[in-house]
Formats: C-alpha cells, sequence, structure tokens
C-alpha cells in the first residue's frame, strides 16, 4: 500500500481505489508470471479458453448460491475454467480435431452457455444478478476491499508456487519429452500448469473481464520474452510489466472518468508489447534491422575489395573507382549509395588510398592482406564443399559466389 | 428483454411469422459461418477465426463513428479492414518475437478487442451501437428492422446474412479447386504457383464478411462458434472437403433453428443457446460417428476383450485336458456364452471342450506356440519371455500367418518349452 501511495497519479486517488489498485496489480503480475510458462509450453491460448468458460462457471455458481458473492462466483468460474480444460484434453484425447479446432470448440462452446445462462437469470427471476454482465467485460469499481484482498491472495499463492516449481515447469516447457525420459511425472506438472492458469484467468475476471483476462497472461510475456533468453528474468519481467500495466491502467481510468479500467490495463500493457517488439535490444526488431544493415554492409566491404583486387591485379596494381563500383553494384541508384557507403568505409579503414598522382587508387598493405585472407577463406570453403560428402555439404549454409563468378585458384597467386 | 419481445410477439398475432424470420435469419447466418468456417478448420487457422471475429470490433466502431450505418457498406469495409490488420499484425508479431502462432494472434486479438470496447464506452452516446447487442447478439430484435421486398417485409439482417451466404457459396465454388490444393498441401500449392497467399487473404476476408453479417443476430464472441464447431463436427463424419462443406452446413442450420427454439422454450439468449447446441451437435457426432467415434471404438475394445477372454477360456480348457487335469470350474458369463455357442458341454461335474470347441481352441494353443517358437528362433530371449507374447498375438494369428510361421520352423518342431504343436485344423 505504502508503495503504491508513492506513486505520484495514484497518490491522490481515494483509498477504496487504491486497495483495488494493489489487487489488480497483485493479478497482473501474477497473471505475467504464469502466462510465461504458457507461452513457453506453446499453450498460450489455453487461458482463453479457461477465461470463456468462466463465465458460466460465475453464472452457475449464482443460480446455486442466489447470491452475489465474489469468493463463490470465482469458485464457480474456476470450476468451470477447470471444466474447460478438460473438455479440451477430451476433445484432444478422444478424437481426430486438431488442436487448434478444440480450443475454438471450447471457446465458442462454453461462452454461448454462459451467455445463455446469464441472460436467463433476470428473466427466471431472480433478483439480484446485476453486475454478472459486468464479469464479461470486468468492472473493477465494483471490487470491495475484501474482494481485493481475496484477489491478492490468491496471486501472491500463484508466485509462490511458480517460485516454488521454477525448475520441473522450466524442464517440461522445453523439453517434455527428455523430462518424461528422466523420470518427471511430465503430466502432473501440466495438470497443474493448467490449474494455475485457470485460478489465475478467474482471479483476473474482475479485472479485465471474461473476454481480456487472456490479454493480462499473453501479452506481458510475450513483452518479456523480447528482452532476455532465461527463464528466471522472463518470470521476474514479466510480473513487472503486469503490475505496471495494471497500475497504469487503473490510473488513467481513475483520472479520466468513463473509461473502463480492465480494457486500459491491457492497452498499457500492449503498448509496453509493441515498444518490446520494436525496440528490444538483439531481439527487437529496430536491433535485428540495424544488424542486418551491418551485416549486408559487411558483405559488400568483402566484394568490394575483391573487385578492387581483380581490377588491380589486371592493371598496373592501380584501379579505377568507378570500374570497380560499376563491377559491384547494379544499376540501382540505393545499391550504387550502399556500395559508395562501403568505399568510404574501405578509406576510412586504410584498405585502400589514393595514388599521389593521377584518379586512379591502390591497395594499401593492410588491404592486400584482407584481401589475401578472403581468397584463403574461399579457397578453404570451396575445397570443403568439393570434398565433404553430399549430406554434409546439404548443411552447409554459406552463400558462395555463383560459379561463373567464382575466381579461379590462380587468382591467388597474384598475392604478395 | 426476451420476454418483453415475445409478448409483444404474441400481442400482434403474428408471433410464428415473426419467430420463422428470426429462425430464418439464424439459419442462413450459421450457413455462411459454416462454408467459412469448413476452410478455416481444414486449414488450421481456427483460432484465427476467433482473433478475427474479436478483432472487428474496433473496426466496425470507427466505421460507425464515421458514419456508416449498421448493415451498411462502411461497416463491412471497416470490419475487413480491422481483420486483415489483425491478420498482418499478428503476423509481425510471431515474426517479431519468433513465438508461435498462438501467441502472436493472443496479443493482437485481445489488444484490438480493448481498443474497441474503448471506443464503444467513449462514444457511446455517438453511436448506435450496442456494446450488449455487439456481445450477445440480439436475434429476437431481427423480425422489427425490414425492408420491403417485392411487397414483403423482409428483416435487414436476413437480407445481409442471405446475401453474404450467396457470396461466400460463389467464391468458394468459383476457386473450389484451389481451396482443395491449399488446404490439404499449401506447400506443393506455392510449388505449383498457384496464389496461396492471396487465398489465404480471401479466406480472411470471407471470415471478417460472415463475421459481420452475424454481429447483430449472434454477437461478436459467439460467431467463433458458427465458425467452427459445425466444420469441426463434419470432418468427424466425412472426408472430402465438399461432403464436410455440405455436413457442416446441416448442422449448423439444424442447430441455428433447435437452439433458437430452445431459447424460445427458455427464455434465454438466442445465441447462447445455438452455440450450445452446436456443441451438443459435436459431442453426439464425436461419440457416435461410425467406425472412429468414441462409442464405436469402446464398442470395437469391449468387442476384443470379450473375444480374447473366450478364447482364452477354450485354451485353458484344452490345456488342462492335454495335461490330464480335470475338474476345473467353468462358471459365469465366458461360460455361458461358450456353453450357448456350443464349444463345451457338462459331463458329470465337469465341463468339457465339444468338438467344435476341441477345434477353435487347438487354432489358439497353435497359435500361441507357433508365435512362442518363432520367438524362441529369431529373437534372443530367454524361455520365460516367451509366454506373455504369445498370450497377446495367439488372438490376431492368420491362416496364412501361422502356414508361413511353421514353414519357417520347418516340420516336427514342438514349441520351445517341449510341447506339440497342433496341427492346422
Amino acid at each position: 500500500m505504502t508503495v503504491i501511495t508513492c506513486i505520484p497519479p495514484l497518490a491522490a486517488l481515494p483509498y477504496n481505489t487504491l486497495v483495488v489498485a494493489a489487487g489488480v496489480a497483485a493479478v497482473g503480475c501474477a497473471a505475467g508470471v504464469v502466462g510465461c510458462f504458457a507461452m513457453l509450453r506453446r499453450r498460450a491460448l489455453v487461458g482463453d479458453a479457461a477465461a470463456h468458460a468462466s463465465l458460466a462457471g460465475v453464472a452457475g455458481a449464482f443460480l446455486l448460491t442466489g447470491r452475489r458473492d465474489l469468493p463463490m462466483l470465482l469458485a464457480g468460474a474456476f470450476a468451470a475454467a477447470a471444466a474447460g480444460m478438460v473438455a479440451l484434453v477430451l476433445v484432444r484425447r478422444f478424437t481426430r480435431t486438431r488442436d487448434d479446432a478444440a480450443t475454438a470448440i471450447v471457446i465458442g462452446v462454453a461462452f454461448g452457455l454462459g451467455i445463455m445462462l446469464v441472460s436467463g437469470i433476470p428473466r427466471w427471476g431472480f433478483a439480484g444478478s446485476a453486475g454478472l454482465e459486468q464479469m464479461l467485460l470486468g468492472h473493477t469499481a465494483a471490487v470491495t476491499v475484501a474482494d481485493a484482498t481475496l484477489l491478492a491472495t490468491v496471486s501472491l499463492l500463484a508466485m509462490a508456487v511458480v517460485a516454488c516449481f521454477t525448475k520441473e515447469a522450466t524442464l517440461v516447457a522445453f523439453d517434455a519429452a527428455f523430462a518424461a525420459a528422466a523420470g518427471w511425472p511430465v503430466a502432473a506438472i501440466d495438470v497443474a500448469l493448467l490449474g494455475l492458469v485457470a485460478a489465475m484467468v478467474v482471479t483476473g475476471l474482475p479485472a479485465a473481464g471474461a473476454v481480456l483476462v487472456t490479454a493480462l497472461l499473453v501479452i506481458p510475456p510475450v513483452a518479456a520474452r523480447q528482452w532476455t533468453d532465461r527463464v528466471g528474468p522472463l518470470l521476474v519481467l514479466a510480473g513487472a510489466i503486469g503490475l505496471a500495466a495494471a497500475l497504469a491502467g487503473v490510473a488513467v481510468s481513475a483520472t479520466v472518468p468513463g473509461l473502463p479500467t480492465g480494457p486500459l490495463v491491457v492497452l498499457a500493457a500492449a503498448t509496453v508489447c509493441g515498444v518490446s517488439l520494436l525496440a528490444a535490444p538483439g531481439r527487437g526488431l529496430v536491433a535485428r534491422r540495424i544488424e542486418r544493415a551491418a551485416v549486408t554492409r559487411r558483405a559488400i566491404r568483402g566484394m568490394l575489395i575483391d573487385a578492387c583486387r581483380r581490377e588491380a591485379d589486371a592493371a598496373d596494381a592501380t584501379f579505377d573507382h568507378a570500374a570497380v563500383v560499376g563491377a559491384v553494384a547494379g544499376d540501382g541508384p540505393r545499391e550504387r549509395r550502399s556500395v559508395s557507403r562501403a568505399w568510404d568505409d574501405l578509406v576510412r579503414q586504410g584498405l585502400i588510398e589514393p595514388l599521389a598522382a593521377g584518379p586512379r587508387w591502390r591497395l594499401t598493405p593492410a588491404g592486400r592482406g584482407a584481401a589475401a585472407e578472403r581468397s584463403r577463406r574461399r579457397d578453404g570453403w570451396l575445397r570443403l564443399m568439393e570434398t565433404a560428402p553430399d549430406e554434409v555439404r546439404a548443411g552447409l549454409t554459406i552463400d558462395l559466389p555463383a560459379p561463373a563468378a567464382t575466381p579461379t585458384a590462380t587468382a591467388g597467386k597474384g598475392v604478395p | 428483454m426476451t420476454g418483453v419481445t415475445l409478448t409483444v410477439l404474441a400481442a400482434t398475432g403474428s408471433g410464428w411469422a415473426m419467430h420463422g424470420w428470426a429462425i430464418a435469419t439464424a439459419a442462413v447466418v450459421a450457413a455462411g459461418c459454416a462454408v467459412v468456417g469448413t476452410l478455416l478448420v481444414v486449414r488450421r487457422l481456427s483460432l484465427l477465426g476467433d482473433a478475427v471475429s474479436h478483432a472487428v470490433l474496433p473496426g466496425l466502431a470507427v466505421a460507425v463513428l464515421a458514419g456508416g450505418r449498421p448493415g451498411g457498406l462502411l461497416v463491412f469495409v471497416g470490419a475487413v479492414v480491422a481483420a486483415l490488420l489483425t491478420v498482418g499484425a499478428a503476423r509481425g508479431v510471431n515474426a517479431a518475437g519468433g513465438l508461435d502462432e498462438d501467441s502472436g494472434a493472443g496479443v493482437v486479438f485481445t489488444t484490438m478487442f480493448a481498443v474497441g470496447v474503448v471506443l464503444v464506452t467513449v462514444f457511446a452516446r455517438r453511436m448506435h451501437l450496442d456494446a450488449q447487442c455487439l456481445l450477445y447478439g440480439d436475434l429476437e430484435y431481427v423480425p422489427f428492422e425490414t425492408l420491403a421486398i417485392a411487397g414483403l417485409d423482409v428483416p435487414r439482417a436476413f437480407v445481409s446474412g442471405a446475401t453474404v451466404f450467396v457470396l461466400l457459396v460463389a467464391a468458394a465454388a468459383a476457386t473450389w479447386k484451389l481451396q482443395v490444393f491449399t488446404a490439404f498441401d499449401p506447400a506443393a500449392a506455392r510449388a505449383a504457383g498457384l496464389p496461396v497467399a492471396a487465398v489465404t487473404t480471401g479466406l480472411l476476408v470471407a471470415t471478417a464478411m460472415a463475421t459481420v453479417a452475424s454481429f447483430e443476430t449472434v454477437g461478436a464472441v459467439l460467431v467463433v462458434a458458427l465458425l467452427v464447431v459445425p466444420a469441426a463436427a463434419a470432418e468427424l463424419l466425412v472426408r472430402r472437403l465438399h461432403q464436410l462443406a455440405i455436413v457442416a452446413v446441416l448442422l449448423a442450420v439444424a442447430g441455428a433453428v433447435i437452439g433458437y427454439l430452445v431459447a424460445w422454450a427458455g427464455n434465454v439468449n438466442a445465441a447462447g443457446a445455438i452455440a450450445v447446441v452446436l456443441g451438443v451437435e459435436y459431442v453426439v457426432v464425436a461419440c457416435l460417428t461410425p467406425d472412429d467415434g468414441i462409442v464405436a471404438r469402446l464398442c470395437g475394445r469391449l468387442g476384443l476383450a470379450w473375444r480374447v477372454a473366450c478364447e482364452d477360456r477354450l485354451a485353458t480348457l484344452w490345456r488342462e485336458e492335454e495335461s490330464g487335469a480335470t475338474g476345473a470350474a467353468v462358471g459365469g458369463l465366458v461360460a455361458a456364452r461358450l456353453r450357448a455357442g456350443g464349444l463345451i458341454e457338462r459331463q458329470g461335474p465337469d465341463w468339457r471342450l465339444t468338438a467344435r470347441g476341441r477345434r477353435e481352441a487347438e487354432t489358439i494353443v497353435r497359435s500361441h506356440r507357433l508365435w512362442e517358437a518363432w520367438l524362441g528362433r529369431h529373437a534372443d530371449l530367454p524361455l520365460d519371455h516367451l509366454h506373455p507374447p504369445a498370450e497377446w498375438v495367439e488372438h490376431h494369428l492368420g491362416r496364412d500367418v501361422r502356414r508361413r510361421i511353421e514353414q519357417d520352423l520347418g516340420r516336427g518342431g514342438g514349441d520351445p518349452h517341449g510341447r506339440d504343436i497342433p496341427p492346422e485344423v
């Protein structure tokens, strides 16, 4: 609580809102953590099936107890989510229906059942059912202090379970076959994972609603995955992103009247995810674009220096700028631009230099060394490709020049 | 809501005509979805259908804000654009993050839906979009908004649903060979120079169209049930793509009609009831499909277990006669079956094999011992490991296999335990 009151946009909010924010933040954090394993196990949308099924459970629990009491409703939702998962497993086990269709069937039919029951409750004369429909899109403002405490407790428990079984879950997520062979109870671990997913879906219901709670499970892990290749940091980061998104969503919806909290939390998480997909170092789109450009530029430099040496060998150890660039670049203006950038690189690296007299250029000693090294490596690869058995050659993925452009072995002998 | 509607319908005295229109609308919309759904299911794109059906919400909202009428062209375009955006973004997320299909779709469609909900909430006053209706559908209200066609008051939703259905069927029929090829071997289709990417895009546009046509009747989230469930059920029943499409359409129409009637009787939301009825259809089909339905396979297994039990009992009696021991008590269902089949008979206090029973028992024991002998010769197994596999295989060896094993072993040999192998009967 004290942490939350320190955050500027939240500090001015009434106590009740803060309690709700704490509950929702705990849910966001735990859902992010649990979602990591669902993502790694390639079952990201299993949570979606559980979420859609939970609505029927909410309605069923209300029909049975006749009261709108959050713990009861959530218990019903959990039972229905678990039943949805069982249905999924049964369809996979006993029919020819493929996984994607099985998931879609559970989503559609279970949600239909939920809507049927929810629509029936008031028409069948049950009083006090108002607000059940809000489980569809979430209605954070209706969460009481006791409810928030419940949500936070379940979330903390879920995170504790994940913390205790990280090793086992990681093993199953990355190599289920090995885990089974090594004697780990893979089925039990999977069931536990599904149970955790169902629990998080149900806890997320009051905050985000049945349709959007999947987002809390899916988006933070996808965002966190961009920044790390290790499971520990992934869990921490996904939890942090979920938490931050929840707080941001609550803060915005509290300051701007009329905006629903759940979708805002999802949009906050989606923003983080978009930024991560674009800007994360290593895996991000921008980083990979830059890396690819650097690789291309290096390749062009290599082609240029080869061309320089060919020209130099053909003439009096000097060459013409236009001839070399023309040999490497095609006709396109973009291609010519990137080739002349690579030319400038070579000059800057001291591999080629202009002659003191006249417009012609020559390779420096360092440039000749670099060209010789390239040709030595290429000859090595060519020998390997010629002598290697077919099955090895098929696995070699080096971009060799087309045969016509391959310099003959004699070309290398001119190098001092 | 429906309660009121139904009262109104009853009061107007034209209840049946009104319900008839609602049922017809539901049926035609379901049929259109089933056509698209067939292709989605066989191409393993079911979840894309789910994603698209969620993601058209913001497109719809923006189109309505821009002045589009529900059912109008602008709304259609908005939804299709949103659907294509979703799919493109999902592919982008997958590619950028190196993720599997599920994650990319999950990220994008939840985000799109969130955008849609925020738009609908913020601009609720300015648009005639009811979030409740978008999510649940309002099949009950369909008959109240009509167009006059040839002197008849036809509900607008029926007209748009029927138009979309006809368009989808025509598009599917026109590209049928392409669809079949792409569905069953996309790689080969691409290698053959067919426009696979264009076919996929067209399928997504069709999904968006079917989704929009269903919006007002069954609501956003239940479209996935109409798209996937009939096709998945049909896939269990038939194997050829055109049969699959036809069966899917029939199942969808049946589901729509029965679902509406259930909703009418139970006074509940019609879209939900239709989805549930479709689910029931799927379960029934999964259970009752001939050959590989759950019930058929269960019966097959029980039948096999029963045959194995009977044959084992016969073989036991035969072995007892062979070793000279008698008097083993035979009782229970298995004995009753053997006795009814004339395979065993009572002699004093004991049960004996009849001549027919002896012949059958000899065949089984012969299979058993041949298999032991063959394993003993070819598989490097200790003597006490030969019996368990033979105990299974004895029930499955045919005359031809027995003859070939015997040829392989050479005549006159016994089994590895030194007992004679009975001759072929």
